[in-house]
């Protein structure tokens, strides 16, 4: 439906171009794949904010690491874009309120200034702090190690070295390198300090104590938001989620293998 | 009774466990609660029913609880779907099955090793299942689901 130029001020704002509406859509769809939202829902999003603001032809093709975007309306000429997005971390509270900015620009609550203020707000928004991480990380550890038939010494045991698991994350190999090395190192020390706590005494199930305290290593979103993205019919990008989501997981196993064999070899023997 | 106990006491791990890897996901602290009971809820169906069904067929009806519960509170909460599943799932997906595969195969020990590597792919294969069925049904039922459930004074 083509607005007319008064209903397009009104909503848009004064003297706002095509263009600026397609960077606005474009940010949005920037923050959402980066964080790890689904494909349909960057293209619904972009879309939605093209309709808010009255562009009428518009074309976004998306992978999981990048926008293609043209769009155009009667009164100015096409506009085209092409935006590459390396997969990052995820904030899924990112995406919540991406989505609900939105629901709120279909609804023309914003105009473009205003919408582009709220996107630099979200993108900035701050992360969860270190302390809090480490903390989850570390319960998370323990209470799943429960479900995997731990006791609660195993239990003990998987809650320190999930806590000290993040500790490395975030700390000493918090720099660029590849994912496959920073995840054979991750299961490594994961099983190192497993070994090393259960030698010690606590915790008795080598098995519960690992399998629990690699948890919080396992990529949940990557997996989920691949086999949506397949189910969805968006192949490339559902299979490149899935690649690394299964490559994370190769890594981290083969750390922690490799790392146990070595010790069995080293003391000819392992308890548990 | 015992065995109840332990249920129970399992239960609410999953639903630590679940809040717990909410946070790491940066899941908004308004749907940390939520997050944590489909997390026990979806475990909670996973032992009822491998007694019965043996586990893979429980995975996949636990996964689909889990992605049932999801898309409800979604449509409830007006917000993105990712945000209660990816959690919920957690306390089923298969990643320390993966990690004893290569550990077989590093040990050299390839019987044990496909035995282990065939239950994680199972396993895996029940909650893609599960996950991409459950996406099928209609948004409407959901929204209906949502309105009744309102309606009755359900939770808030």
């Amino acid at each position: 439906m083509p607005a007319s130029q008064q209903e397009k001020i009104a909503r848009r704002g004064e003297n706002v171009s095509d263009q600026e509406v397609c960077e606005l859509a474009l940010y949005a769809g920037h923050i959402l794949l980066e964080s790890g939202a689904e494909l349909f829902r960057v293209e619904d999003t972009i879309r939605r904010i093209h309709a808010a603001y009255g562009m009428e032809s518009d074309n976004a093709f998306i992978l999981s690491n990048g926008i293609f975007l043209t769009a155009g309306s009667t009164r100015e000429g096409l506009f085209a874009r092409v935006e590459h997005i390396p997969i990052s971390s995820s904030h899924l509270d990112r995406v919540a309120a991406v989505n609900q900015l939105s629901r709120e620009i279909s609804e023309g609550k914003h105009t473009v200034a205003e919408a582009r203020t709220l996107l630099d707000q979200i993108q900035h928004s701050p992360e969860k702090k270190n302390l809090f991480r480490i903390l989850a990380s570390g319960i998370g550890s323990g209470a799943f190690c429960i479900l995997f038939g731990g006791t609660i010494p195993d239990a003990l045991a998987a809650l320190i070295v999930g806590a000290l698991l993040y500790v490395i994350i975030l700390y000493p190999l918090r720099r660029p390198m590849s994912k496959i090395v920073l995840n054979l190192l991750c299961g490594g020390f994961t099983a190192g300090c497993a070994v090393l706590l259960v030698s010690l005494g606590l915790g008795e199930n080598l098995d519960a104590v690992i399998g629990g305290s690699i948890v919080p290593l396992v990529p949940g979103l990557a997996f989920t938001t691949g086999i949506r993205d397949i189910g969805n019919q968006d192949y490339i990008s559902g299979s490149v989620r899935m690649l690394d989501a299964l490559l994370v997981i190769f890594s981290v196993a083969l750390g922690v293998g490799v790392t146990i064999s070595i010790i069995h070899q080293l003391s000819g023997g392992l308890r548990g | 009774m015992a065995e109840i106990l332990d249920l129970v006491w399992e239960c609410a791990m999953a639903l630590v466990g679940t809040i717990a890897f909410a946070l790491l996901f940066s899941v908004p602290r308004q749907y940390y609660l939520w997050c944590g009971l489909i997390g026990g809820a979806g475990w909670a169906a996973y032992r009822l029913l491998s007694p019965f069904w043996g586990r893979t067929a429980a995975i996949f009806c636990a996964a689909a609880l889990v992605i049932f519960l999801s898309r409800l509170r979604a449509v409830r909460e007006r917000c993105p779907v990712t945000i209660f599943m990816v959690a919920g799932l957690f306390p089923l997906v298969p990643g320390a099955g993966i990690y004893w595969t290569v550990y077989e195969l590093v040990m050299d020990n390839p019987a044990a090793a496909s035995q282990r590597g065939t239950e994680a792919l199972t396993d895996a294969i029940a909650i893609v299942l599960g996950i991409i069925i459950v996406f099928e049904l209609p948004q409407k039922w959901f929204r209906v689901l949502a309105r009744i459930g309102h309606r009755s004074g359900g939770s808030p």
